[in-house]
């Protein structure tokens, strides 16, 4: 009994990471627990009972969940535990959804008690059309979704396999010219079109958009690809065409600003759950096409509007990429009905040991206000007291000494407010570019920053959503960065890839002490630490001390 | 009762426990232990108390199926029976086996339990039992037999009796008695029976088959159809009022080849394994079990240190705050439930009896607390296995359809512990690793114990199945059992062997001859003495596989610290302070948060004491974030003050301050210096006074504006308290010197009241001086008389104080009353007995 493993009473699973059999039991555990947390020595996991499905669907039963708990478990196992992950796997698939020769999609069980049950179920009976024998029950075609949504939630989730509709053909292949598919990604393909639908778990920056294009050369139809938000479906039109045989024209955008339909449509969430006069203007663009795939980007981000169009969409193959099923609004069951069960998730070790990402190295920088900022900052109204905090004088120097200590490597400063990064530009002797600053001038300045012509560069948060923004080694944040810490944790990860020859990357955030902007930075720092980023606090005297 | 007797053979019950030896006297009031309290005066009031009717129900319900089978089966023979007899009620025609095998132990078992004397050829089953168990048309036998033919046919007139022996064949009799016995006679002949069966129809012979295993009673109309007339006729069935008639026993016993029963159950239904896990793997449960069960009890006082919820105004928990509690303790309500009650039994906690009485720990939890894991752990299983209080039922209902709420009144059950104990045996019966399934347990149980008759209500029954599965679920909290299976330490606290010599099976053959000792009876709980040795036995087995608690915790740069395993218990108590517990079970999980390092730095820690107690604990570098952490809230924290004083000393002279602070008899006042002309004070305003005055300083009172006192929190305790005692049903088993002791009081006074004695004293004639004796010997006379039907004379005192004397038959004396034929009023009457003011027996000629 000295194992890796300590479960824990509210189903958390804690795995030290620097025990000799922790890879041996984040294998084992991987299929039925959700990662949590992966700060630096303690892994936290959950088991759901979504994931104990999960792991149902991917072909586990409940004796392969106990033995590794078991197994792995420093303690022992409080047998009340074990019995009730048993039930709870025992409750996947004695349900099925499947198509008949005759009667076309019907629901039938293994247990007749059970669909006796579920049909008692008032949510359930307008869902289902006549009782064919006593193990089976007609369903609606259009109710493949919601009957699978209303069942998971009595508890019965119910195994679909009634097929797919093949969807409208197109031509598509990876262009694999000098680079390839990496083993985790071609794993994660396969076992997805073999799932038929489902989610891939990846890491930020694993590279969740070529799993997206694989699936894509698998599946040679026509495709759907929803996404956050304008910027991320430029990336994604950049990417595709980079990476496969599409060109340009085969690839539409369907958002705020533009609205074509092209075999390939990559459309925005928001675009999608415009309102106006109650009703979604933009929902014909799922019927505009005979889709034969439909790519969800960001899964845990995905609206809850759109999980509503997915449930009449299920005799698609749908592909959810994600780095985390867990959702802040709790809808990770929707996910699991309507989109699909977990299909990969790779350890975010093993990706790191093959090389893959790097995490970066983020510090934070505490400067204190002076006394007169801090009188200021006391007595000013609450609307602007971020701003006299986040725009302190001493912010600047420590920006000039970080910039001094990276001399000659790719910096970014990234800040919210004009007024600073005039200042800092003016001090840095580095160009600024704002919301005014025209497309041309960013382009000549983008392109000059990529060939090492200009090292540092001064953007506001308008050029922060710019597709084309390039890479840098470090990234110095001044001001700024409200909005989901996820964003902005996917945003440093775009940044800050780790670079060819070897060099890590740095992101430093600059913070005033003892203001709000510590208290923004407080959460940010947690997230990051626990989505395993190394982090460090240091003060500002520490680094104008070593800039000298 | 007016054959002849052997001189040799008992006369009477008296008699036969006379002969029986000391041993098996003693097991005879171990388990009756009714019978001894009060100590009876000589045998005959032994014999005559163990007649009475609660204590014969009482002897009956204890007794295991078989035997009460037997004893059932008694009820029906003759009387007295042969056990040849007996053996062929039980066992059928063709005498099954196994009932021949376990039958001797039955009959063994209910002599030592004076329910049965006499030899093997005249078996007799106590009166009172007897009355108990027979058939009657009000209390229908388990047997499901009817009357005899004999009692069947009381009232049938002459003619009728002599044309269904016409009927059956048989020729006419001179009386009735003869004719009866006649048909009685042909009845319990098998191969005749055979060929009168065989003569009828067989709608008749339906008819019998559906009366045959009872109940014995059918419905006829005023003019019967054929195939039941044939029956009626031959006297197959006997008409008992109008319209209904009775399968007279005889015949069914014919049916049923001569068994009592239709299932004999000779021998307990065994226990089955569910499965069977290592014994390391049921020990290492079990252990990690006990530990959550430390944790959640100290966690549960912890809750409820400062002053726990209120007190109902009816005693218990509120429905609200048992919820709030389920919640703290994150478990489901039940569950708090057990574990609050569990407190309560043990004595941890208690109401503090204050004017608005509220729960909180006694001073026996902080001596609790101090002990070893092992011992703790041992003095709760010992609290659960002997506490009569039943958290199962709290939620339900009472009998006044008012809720049972947790630590409230009537949650005890008498029978709780001998159930745990009992189920804890059966598991420790099971190899080593083997988990029983629940449902084998409880028929074992029903066995042992089965309902007597079908009208004890269905809720008794319940009951001890309930209790059962208690046990079972919270063995398995309070880790005994792990995985279902009894581990070593439970094995060791209910005082089983080791499993390699399996103790010798209770349902084993038993005495082969009526000796009237046997092994003690396998439900009786240990006596203190054992129990107090099982459970050192238990704590040293459970000390080895409680994991060592840790001195290190890993700290992490998401400001969470784990500890991986039970921490030292001074080092969780300051993590407990200065982070707050995210996730609980085999480790714990902490998280610092800017709250819990002030909660810290209140509690009197400086930054650096922090910063070293984590240093010192932390098995991995202190990640930086928290020291930062620290860091700022200690920056921070402290540069307001706030602080209690009673009393102040005011002075524009600092050296008069200086001077005070300086002289030694102010140490009492509690003085500090806040300011240059500023003291503050501990002791009141009056006790400051006088302390400087004391010191020779004329100090002026100033008046209490802007005084602020601050009451500190403090650790809430209730008075000493006891813990409530076990609530047992009947008097507790008796050990060995008291049985000894009784035993030797008893045989003394039987040896003076057997002496030969004169008639006279106070028992002379009638129209003598109203006999009086003590109430004890008037209670045992009438008892004495029922038995015998003896006549007495007694002396009585009416309602309105007139005092007479009366001649009397006792019939039955019960709950301080004797029911008697009154031959001076030629009726029957009862009598209250304290009015009765002594009693004689009278000559034997007078009636």
């Amino acid at each position: 009994m000295n194992g890796p493993l300590i479960v824990q009473s509210d189903k958390t699973l804690l795995l030290e990471v620097d025990h000799e059999r922790a890879g041996d039991c984040r294998r084992a555990i991987a299929p039925f627990a959700e990662l949590e947390r992966a700060p630096e020595h303690i892994h936290t996991y959950r088991v759901t009972p979504l994931g104990l499905w999960n792991a149902r669907a991917a072909g586990h039963d409940a004796e392969q969940v106990v033995d590794a708990l078991v197994e792995y478990s420093r303690y022992p196992v409080p047998h009340a535990l074990l019995v009730d992950i048993a039930e709870t796997m025992d409750r996947y698939g004695r349900l099925t959804l499947s198509k008949h020769p005759a009667h076309g999609l019907v629901l039938t069980t293994t247990d007749r008690p059970v669909l006796e049950e579920v049909l008692k179920s008032k949510r359930i009976a307008p869902l289902v059309g006549a009782r064919i024998d006593a193990d089976t029950v007609a369903v609606h075609p259009s109710e493949r979704g919601q009957i699978k949504q209303t069942l998971l939630k009595l508890g019965w989730p119910a195994e679909d396999l009634a097929g797919y509709v093949d969807g409208e053909a197109h031509p598509i292949d990876l262009a694999e010219d000098g680079w390839a598919l990496r083993p985790y990604q071609k794993q994660a393909v396969e076992n997805f079109w073999h799932g038929g639908s489902g989610v891939v778990v990846l890491p930020c920056g694993a590279g969740k958009t070529l799993v997206g294009a694989g699936a894509m050369a698998q599946a040679r139809s026509t495709t759907l690809i929803l996404v956050t938000n304008t910027v991320s479906a430029r990336q994604w039109k950049h990417e595709l065409v980079k990476r496969t045989s599409l060109t340009e024209d085969e690839i539409g955008e369907y958002s705020g600003t533009r609205k074509e339909i092209r075999p390939v449509t990559i459309a925005t969430y928001q675009v999608l759950t415009t309102r106006r006069k109650g009703v979604y203007p933009h929902l014909e663009l799922f019927d505009s096409r005979d889709w034969g795939l439909i790519v969800y980007d960001e899964v845990h981000l995905l609206p809850a509007p759109v999980f509503k169009f997915t449930a009449d969409l299920q005799a698609r193959r749908r592909l959810g990429l994600t780095a985390t099923l867990v959702r802040e609004d709790g809808r990770e069951s929707d996910v699991f009905s309507l989109i699909g069960p977990k299909r990969f998730d790779a350890p975010w070790k093993e990706i790191e040991a093959q090389g893959y990402i790097a995490p970066a190295d983020c510090v934070e920088v505490r400067v204190n206000l002076t006394d007169a900022e801090r009188l200021a900052y006391a007595t000013a109204e609450a609307e602007e007291k971020y701003r006299f905090c986040a725009t302190t004088d001493t912010k600047r120097k420590v920006t000039e000494a970080i910039v001094r200590r990276f001399a000659g490597q790719q910096i970014l400063v990234i800040g919210q407010y004009i007024d600073q990064l005039d200042e800092l530009g003016e001090h840095l002797g580095a160009p600024v570019i704002k919301g005014e600053t025209s497309n041309a001038q960013r382009e000549k300045l983008f392109e000059s920053f990529r060939q090492g012509e200009i090292s540092v560069l001064v953007v506001s948060k308008v050029a922060n959503f710019s597709i084309d923004l390039p890479e840098a080694t470090v990234a110095i944040q001044v001001s700024g960065t409200f909005g989901s810490r996820q964003e902005e944790a996917q945003r440093l990860g775009r940044v800050l890839r780790p670079k060819a020859d070897g060099h890590q990357a740095h992101f430093y955030s600059v913070v005033a002490r003892d203001t709000l902007d510590q208290d923004f930075a407080a959460h940010r720092q947690r997230f990051l630490a626990e989505q395993g980023y190394a982090y460090r606090i240091m003060d500002a005297d520490e680094v104008l001390g070593e800039g000298v | 009762m007016s054959t002849e007797e052997k001189s040799a053979a008992p006369r009477s019950l008296a008699e036969a426990l006379r002969v029986r030896d000391d041993v098996s006297l003693a097991a005879l009031l171990r388990s009756r232990p009714d019978l001894i309290t009060p100590v009876p005066t000589d045998l005959t009031q032994l014999a005559t108390r163990a007649g009475t009717r609660a204590s014969v129900v009482r002897a009956l319900e204890r007794l295991d199926r078989f035997a009460l089978q037997t004893a059932e089966a008694l009820a029906v023979a003759p009387d007295p029976a042969t056990y040849a007899e007996l053996l062929r009620l039980m066992g059928g025609d063709d005498e099954d086996p196994a009932v021949r095998a376990a039958l001797p132990r039955a009959v063994a078992l209910l002599r030592e339990q004076a329910l049965v004397w006499g030899a093997d050829d005249r078996l007799r089953l106590v009166r009172t039992a007897r009355e108990l168990l027979a058939p009657s048309p009000q209390h229908p036998s388990p047997t499901g037999l009817g009357p005899t033919v004999r009692e069947a046919t009381a009232g049938m007139s002459p003619g009728r009796i002599q044309e269904i022996l016409a009927a059956a064949g048989l020729p006419s009799t001179h009386d009735s008695v003869s004719a009866v016995t006649a048909l009685g006679g042909l009845f319990e002949d098998r191969r005749r029976m055979a060929e009168l069966l065989a003569g009828l129809s067989e709608e008749s012979r339906e008819v019998l088959a559906r009366l045959v295993w009872g109940p014995p009673y059918g419905q006829v109309t005023h003019d019967p159809a054929a195939h039941l007339r044939a029956l009626l006729d031959r006297g197959l069935l006997l008409p008992t009022a109008p319209g209904t008639v009775v399968l007279p026993r005889e015949v069914a016993l014919h049916l049923r080849a001569g068994r009592a029963h239709r299932a004999p159950e000779p021998v307990p239904p065994a226990v089955e394994a569910a499965a069977t896990h290592r014994p390391q793997v049921v020990d290492a449960t079990a252990a990690g079990q006990a530990l959550a069960a430390l944790g959640t009890v100290a966690e549960l006082l912890k809750e409820w240190d400062e002053g726990g919820p209120a007190v109902l105004r009816a005693g218990g928990l509120s429905v609200r705050d048992l919820k709030r509690t389920a919640v703290v303790l994150d478990l489901p309500e039940p569950v708090a439930a057990f574990w609050l009650e569990l407190a309560y039994a043990a004595g941890l906690i208690a109401s503090d009896g204050e004017a608005d009485e509220r729960y909180a720990p006694t001073p026996a939890y902080d001596e609790w607390r101090e002990l070893p894991p092992a011992e703790r752990w041992a003095g709760l299983v010992r609290t659960w296995l002997t506490a009569t209080r039943t958290p199962g039922v709290v939620g339900g209902r009472d009998a006044k359809d008012r809720t049972l709420s947790a630590l409230g009144p009537n949650l005890d059950r008498s029978a709780a512990p001998e159930v745990r104990h009992r189920v804890l045996a059966l598991l420790a019966g099971l190899p080593e690793g083997a988990s029983p399934t629940e449902e084998s347990v409880l028929a074992r149980l029903r066995w042992e114990r089965p309902l007597r008759g079908p009208e004890r209500e269905r809720r008794e029954e319940d009951l001890r199945s309930r209790l059962a599965r208690w046990t079972l679920s919270e063995a398995e909290l309070l880790g005994v059992t792990g995985r279902g299976a009894l581990s070593a330490p439970g094995r060791a606290l209910i005082g089983a062997p080791e499993p390699s010599h399996p103790a010798p099976a209770p349902e084993g053959p038993g005495d082969k001859l009526p000796v009237h000792h046997r092994t003690p009876a396998p439900p009786a709980p240990p006596a203190p003495g054992e129990r107090a040795a099982a459970e050192a036995a238990a704590a040293r087995l459970l000390a080895p596989l409680l994991p060592e608690p840790l001195d290190h915790v890993l700290l992490q740069a998401d400001l969470t610290a784990v500890a991986p395993g039970l921490l030292e218990r001074e080092l969780a108590d300051v993590l407990g302070v200065l982070a707050d517990v995210e996730s609980k079970g085999g480790a714990t999980v902490y998280r610092f948060t800017p709250g819990s390092v002030r909660r810290a730095l209140d509690a009197g820690q400086a930054a650096a004491d922090l910063h070293a107690f984590l240093a010192r604990h932390s098995r991995t570098p202190v990640p930086q974030p928290l020291t930062y952490l620290i860091d700022d809230v200690a920056r921070r924290h402290g540069r307001l003050r706030v602080g209690a004083a009673s009393a102040y000393v005011r002075c524009d002279d600092d050296a008069t301050l200086d001077e005070i602070l300086a002289d030694r008899r102010g140490a009492g006042l509690g003085l500090r210096r806040l300011a240059p002309t500023v003291l503050a004070a501990q002791a009141d305003p009056a006790a400051l006074l006088e302390g400087l005055r004391a010191m020779g300083f004329a100090p002026a009172a100033e008046s209490a504006a802007g005084d602020v006192v601050i009451a500190r929190a403090d650790a809430h305790r209730t008075p000493p308290r006891a813990a409530p005692e076990p609530v047992p049903d009947g008097p507790p088993a008796p050990d060995d010197t008291l049985l000894a002791a009784a035993i030797r009081a008893v045989r003394a006074g039987d040896l003076a009241s057997t002496a030969p004695r004169k008639p006279g004293a106070g028992g002379g004639a009638p129209g003598g001086e109203l006999p009086r004796t003590g109430a004890a010997e008037t209670l045992a006379t009438m008892q004495a008389a029922v038995l015998t039907g003896e006549a007495l004379w007694i002396g009585y005192v009416n309602a309105e104080g007139a005092a007479s004397q009366r001649v009397i038959a006792p019939i039955r004396v019960e709950g301080g009353f004797v029911t008697a034929y009154d031959h001076t009023a030629d009726e029957v009457r009862t009598y209250p007995l304290h009015r009765v003011t002594g009693v004689a027996e009278l000559a034997d000629d007078v009636t």
